[in-house]
């Protein structure tokens, strides 16, 4: 029985967008941080706090918590993206919806804002960079441009 | 196995360079050489023939393209001639579309096309390549001999976008969810791309790495299961830059396109030069060199607020992405997504500086006009302009993400250089990262 529990645990680890972090609590970003391989560092600022992965193939991405203890933006930057479906978790869905529909012009930025989901990617090969915040998790005392 | 004949071509030039150095000393008499580094090659054609227009697609906007010559390596006759190629200075590397490739389609298995790059158990490389607007691209990684106006670069890996792979995309590639697969004439809107950026190769070190840390870039799929290369992937390997492969003028290139109407127009010719400072026609005279970062960026300035790494010079991307439209105080359009609608044409002064240690600075003014006068509506009708020097949009949503994106229209009245990370660079220029000069 024990092993079958361990394999469940593995598998739902393996299935990463579960435990994926946007509009999850705190305890989500150690997931992040097993995905990604990374270091983390935190960091306390006035009104949240910023947890900073730095992975092994340099990409960065820093998950801001709010004092609730909800993470309600994420940033990246470094030579590749990372796997949003395990950084944007149940508003992976949203990314794809716009994905879908919209127009995109060549070299443009990809922007995505609604209720629900404010998301940018940008850069070019080598380069890329964006972040995403769900508007209504944002600190009423805070701009969501701290999302950077 | 990529570069054999390169280092033969190589090795010739040298030759004849340093023959040239023995002879002008022998003359000179006295001055002590240090002039052995300076390129006296047998001067090629360097020049290739660019224009802008609508393209194979019939609708693009602002897509330089150029035509590029892909044959059997070793072989001067086994060859196809790829026209509409868009020049892509915000990548690097030969990506073609497999239906462009005719019998040179590796991908047919028939034994006729080009050779592929494979490991020690006959898998062959793939690669999946995703660019930031989301849409990605993935085939096999094949080897040919690339010509482009009298250049030649020799046994370069080069990526083919198949319409119908022999396996789906890895999900794992698509880290920005999937936003098309631009596999076909209509949705490139091109027959392949040159990726002439900054870097010589379209990953670099990340994807030597050992699976453990690589990116998602370039896969094996023994038994149609994708992984990444247990031991990475060699930069000789990688899709390469095809300058860098080049015999001569390989440190850069030069694009020079004609001034326009602001009110756009249906075509516009100019040329795509080989190497910088390497013959007559390529000196970079009085450009400011920005070197870049390793993200390949320099820094701009607006209204005071610095945006530090997030200027490029891009022929890949249809406008200026420049800033965002609630930081500039102009409207987007109601009809095109994310492009600019100001009532009046605007002007911006942007301050470029650049970085890895080196101290330029220069100003430059853009222009931004409304996007509905330039194309007309987008119900129609509109005024078939594909030549557009002051198309503009969002380059971000806010300050923290935007980017300050210099794309086909900044080149336009202009000579752009390029020079490649790593190449020969003139003296006030690093080539840590490379570098643009305009």
């Amino acid at each position: 029985m024990k092993t079958t529990l361990k394999m469940v645990v593995t598998l739902l680890l393996a299935a990463a967008p579960a435990w994926a972090t946007l509009g999850e609590y705190e305890s989500s970003v150690s997931v992040d941080q097993q995905y990604l391989k990374g270091e983390v560092r935190e960091q306390s600022q006035p009104g949240f706090r910023v947890h900073q992965i730095t992975a092994a193939n340099g990409i960065t991405v820093r998950e801001y918590v709010s004092p609730k203890g909800l993470v309600f933006g994420v940033a990246w930057s470094g030579h590749f993206a990372p796997n949003m479906q395990q950084l944007l978790g149940s508003y992976f869905p949203d990314l794809e919806q716009a994905e879908r529909t919209a127009t995109k012009q060549r070299g443009a930025p990809f922007i995505v804002r609604t209720d629900r989901l404010v998301f940018v990617s940008a850069g070019h090969m080598r380069s890329f960079h964006g972040h995403a915040y769900v508007p209504s998790l944002v600190p009423s005392n805070l701009s969501p441009e701290v999302v950077r | 196995m990529s570069f054999k004949n390169n280092w033969k071509a190589a090795l010739g030039a040298g030759l004849v360079a340093l023959a040239a150095a023995i002879t002008l000393a022998s003359c000179g008499g006295g001055s002590s050489s240090s002039t052995t580094t300076t390129t006296t090659t047998t001067p090629v054609n360097n020049t290739a023939a660019a224009e802008v227009n609508a393209g194979p697609a019939g609708n693009s906007l602002n897509m330089l393209f150029v035509t590029v010559t892909v044959c059997m390596p070793g072989s001067t006759t086994n060859c196809q001639t790829i026209n509409n190629v868009q020049v892509d200075t915000g990548s690097e590397g030969l990506r073609v579309l497999s239906s462009a490739l005719g019998s040179l389609d590796p991908s047919k298995g028939n034994g006729s096309g080009l050779p592929t790059v494979n490991d020690s158990s006959g898998d062959v490389l793939q690669e999946c390549v995703q660019f930031a607007d989301t849409t990605y691209v993935w085939g096999p990684v094949a080897t040919a001999d690339v010509s482009i106006a009298g250049e030649k670069a020799s046994s370069l890996p080069i990526h083919v976008i198949s319409a119908n792979p022999l396996y789906p995309v890895p999900s794992s590639c698509l880290s920005l969810g999937n936003g098309g697969d631009i596999n076909t004439l209509q949705t490139l809107e091109a027959n392949g791309i040159i990726g002439l950026g900054v870097f010589p190769n379209d990953c670099g070190g990340a994807c030597t790495a050992s699976s453990a840390s690589a990116p998602d870039q370039y896969f094996f799929c023994p038994g149609g299961v994708c992984s990444l290369p247990t031991s990475g992937v060699p930069l000789n390997d990688q899709v390469t830059q095809p300058v860098v492969g080049f015999a001569s003028d390989n440190n850069g290139i030069m694009i020079t396109m004609p001034g326009i109407s602001a009110s756009g127009q249906a075509s516009a010719s100019g040329s795509v030069i080989f190497g910088i400072g390497t013959q007559s026609n390529n000196g970079l005279g009085s450009a400011s060199v920005y070197s870049v970062d390793d993200t390949g960026s320099f820094t701009a300035t607006y209204n005071g607020v610095q945006y530090p790494s997030s200027a490029f010079l891009d022929t890949g991307s249809t406008a200026f992405y420049f800033l965002d439209h609630t930081t500039l105080g102009i409207p987007d359009c109601s009809d095109y997504s994310g492009l600019y609608c100001p009532a009046s044409t605007q002007n911006y002064t942007i301050t470029n500086t650049a970085l890895d240690g080196t101290t330029t600075t220069g100003q430059v003014t853009i222009s931004i006009a409304n996007t509905d006068s330039l194309l007309g509506p987008a119900a129609g009708p509109y005024t078939g302009f594909t030549a557009l020097n002051d198309l503009g949009g969002d380059g971000g949503s806010s300050p923290s993400t935007d980017m300050v994106d210099y794309g086909m229209p900044f080149f336009y009245n202009r000579s752009v250089f390029v020079g490649i990370m790593g190449q020969s660079a003139p003296s006030n220029a690093t080539n840590t990262y490379g570098y643009f000069a305009f």
